[in-house]
């Protein structure tokens, strides 16, 4: 048991480590001079001496390999560096959007994932008639509609037009502590999310349980006399839990890059607005800590229903043994 | 291949990615597929003759008609620049679609060349390409793109192109991966290899035409993403400048069309790009084998 734990600490180390290794290669190595976004049209007035002053301040006169150990060493210390742009700590900028996003996405997640249970059981049990058939298309061009543009759609009938909810950010002006304000501001971009997210896993999960009530238990189940919701819920959604845990995990990295998007049609304050803010003004060291934090979340979550579905199905760990 | 003959071809076929001998479960499926073939080449072929359907010049800012509705001289309407929609609607066409073969072109080499170099890679090689790849794609594709597309100064098509490509390949590989993996090691190649069959023999006859099938649904779907991606990027101000025409960055006017409340700015580029959209889905479909279950025991 130690062991496996170690094991998957040590592949999330591992992970975490080429991913900042990546990271800050790629940021320092694009174009966009940091002491520009820092100081602005300032450093052009600058003498030489104030130039190297400047230079020395952000830590750019080392060589590459020594800026991204004392990078790492920061970071480990809790110090992400100074966000060129807002000229605050950059975790310090991070917080108060992390919040609004992890907000925003864990309902997203959360209703995204009921609904889809929902659907893929309704297309199980109706399997091969209009409803099936009528869920299959509508989802299929649901899933294809680009959901920026479909954000658009409904902030031009729902708040230009019909003026019945707000079409962007996450609270009218000093109404933060209000909860129905912040959640008439999320109607929007909930439905965008869930629409363009919810028949990717739905029909994954149909397509597994339609595999699943072809299986015999399924023929034992109905001689013994019981009713098709029944065997439905009670043997064949059981068996296809460790397939929807693991969906669960993979969509983490979907639902939160669809969540960045959301958040710029809806100018919405989270991670995603501040990411494409801090990529316009070559903010690297903004953009690279919420790469590293996104990064860091998916990889997590991917251990967590690793371990999840281990606990539901053992024989899991047995065949992993015995693979690896 | 004659049904009455007495041998049957065992192994891959490369053809048989064009006869789908499985049946139709649905007779109406069919009938999309063509449905969409048509509407698809249409909307390629109206691209394709741009200049010859474009009744105003898509360069010109015709600033005495900002914003106008959809009218008999403007049928689609003008946008903020003024520029009729209509005409730049064909020309925005073949940069969306031009943007989407490109990335898909990209995506396909290197997912292919990926998958196969780790299929066939000896198996810590294969562990560590996959585990490599799967951090890649662990990263949501936005954050990545955003990464790459730091390096370009001034996106156009092929650099747009590229970095989307750059950053889809990696579900491709995976699969490209696994069939090589179960086919390697199968009786045909073997006998191939016994003949004298040298590594790209074998590559080229054995194992595409193998997984050649699998992925093309993939890779016709890939077309598709490939649009919506670009749209997206040049939507959020970081892909094609507005001046370089797609459907995509006629449509990151749509923030501004959204305050004057010219709804033609934002739904007629959209529906385009949408209808595109569901038919290459459509067509992808068409190639793909079809599951074929025996009846439900529910």
């Amino acid at each position: 048991m130690k062991k496996v734990w170690l094991t998957k600490a040590f592949t999330f180390v591992v992970s975490m480590l080429i991913l900042s290794f990546v990271t800050f290669y790629v940021a320092r190595l694009a174009p966009g001079d940091p002491l520009q976004a820092f100081y602005g049209d300032r450093v052009e007035q600058m003498s030489s001496a104030e130039h190297e002053a400047a230079v020395r301040r952000l830590g750019l006169d080392a060589p590459i390999y020594v800026q991204y150990q004392r990078w790492i060493g920061n970071l480990l210390q809790g110090d992400c560096g100074i966000s060129y742009k807002y000229k605050e700590p950059a975790n310090q900028v991070i917080g108060a959007f992390l919040g609004n996003t992890l907000l925003l996405g864990g309902i997203a997640y959360a209703l995204v994932f009921i609904l889809a249970l929902l659907l893929a059981l309704c297309c199980a049990y109706y399997e091969g008639s209009w409803i099936d058939f009528l869920f299959c298309k509508l989802g299929t061009v649901a899933y294809y509609l680009p959901p920026f543009w479909l954000g658009l759609i409904l902030i031009l009938i729902f708040n230009v037009n019909l003026h019945w909810l707000p079409g962007s950010g996450a609270y009218d002006p000093g109404m933060a502590s209000d909860i129905v304000n912040r959640l008439k501001h999320m109607v929007l971009p909930l439905v965008v999310m869930i629409v363009s997210h919810v028949w990717y896993y739905a029909y994954m999960i149909r397509n597994k349980l339609l595999d699943e009530v072809r299986q015999e238990y399924v023929l034992l189940a109905k001689a013994k006399g019981l009713g098709r919701w029944e065997i439905l819920l009670r043997h064949c959604l059981r068996n296809v839990a460790p397939t929807i845990v693991s969906i669960m995990a993979v969509s983490v990295n979907h639902i939160l890059g669809g969540t960045y998007v959301v958040e710029v049609v809806f100018a919405y304050p989270g991670l995603g607005n501040l990411s494409i803010e801090s990529a316009k003004y070559h903010d690297y060291n903004l953009l690279m800590l919420v790469v590293l934090l996104t990064g860091a979340f998916v990889i997590l979550s991917g251990i967590a229903a690793q371990t999840v579905n281990e606990i539901i199905d053992p024989r899991m760990k047995v065949e992993r043994g015995v693979q690896g | 291949m004659n049904e009455n003959s007495d041998f049957t071809l065992v192994g891959a076929s490369r053809n048989s990615v064009f006869q789908d001998t499985t049946a139709k479960p649905h007779k109406t499926v069919f009938h999309m597929h063509w449905l969409s073939f048509i509407l698809f080449g249409v909307i390629v072929f109206c691209c394709l003759c741009a200049p010859v359907l474009a009744n105003h010049d898509p360069t010109h800012f015709y600033l005495q008609h900002l914003n106008e509705a959809p009218n008999a001289e403007f049928y689609f309407g003008t946008d903020s620049m003024g520029r009729d929609l209509y005409s730049i609607l064909w020309y925005g066409g073949r940069v969306s679609l031009a943007i989407g073969f490109l990335s898909m072109g990209i995506a396909s080499f290197l997912g292919i060349a990926y998958g196969c170099l780790s299929g066939t890679a000896s198996s810590w090689l294969d562990n560590i390409m996959m585990r490599a790849a799967e951090l890649f794609s662990s990263i949501p594709s936005i954050l990545l793109l955003l990464l790459f597309l730091a390096f370009i100064p001034r996106p156009g098509v092929l650099s747009i192109s590229c970095v989307i490509g750059m950053t889809t390949w990696m579900n491709l590989a995976r699969i490209v991966r696994s069939e090589v993996r179960q086919i390697r090691c199968s009786d045909y190649v073997w006998a191939s290899k016994m003949m004298g069959g040298g590594f790209w023999h074998v590559m080229y006859h054995h194992l595409l035409p193998n997984f050649l099938s699998p992925i093309l649904f993939m890779m016709i779907a890939s077309i598709g993403t490939a649009m919506l991606t670009e749209s997206t990027l040049s939507f959020l101000g970081i892909g094609l400048p507005v001046e370089i025409v797609s459907w995509g960055s006629m449509l990151s006017l749509a923030n501004r069309a959204l305050l004057t409340n010219a709804w033609w700015v934002v739904v007629i580029p959209g529906l385009f790009l949408v209808v595109t959209l569901v038919c290459i889905t459509n067509i992808g479909h068409a190639f793909r084998h079809h599951v074929i279950r025996n009846s439900s025991n529910l």
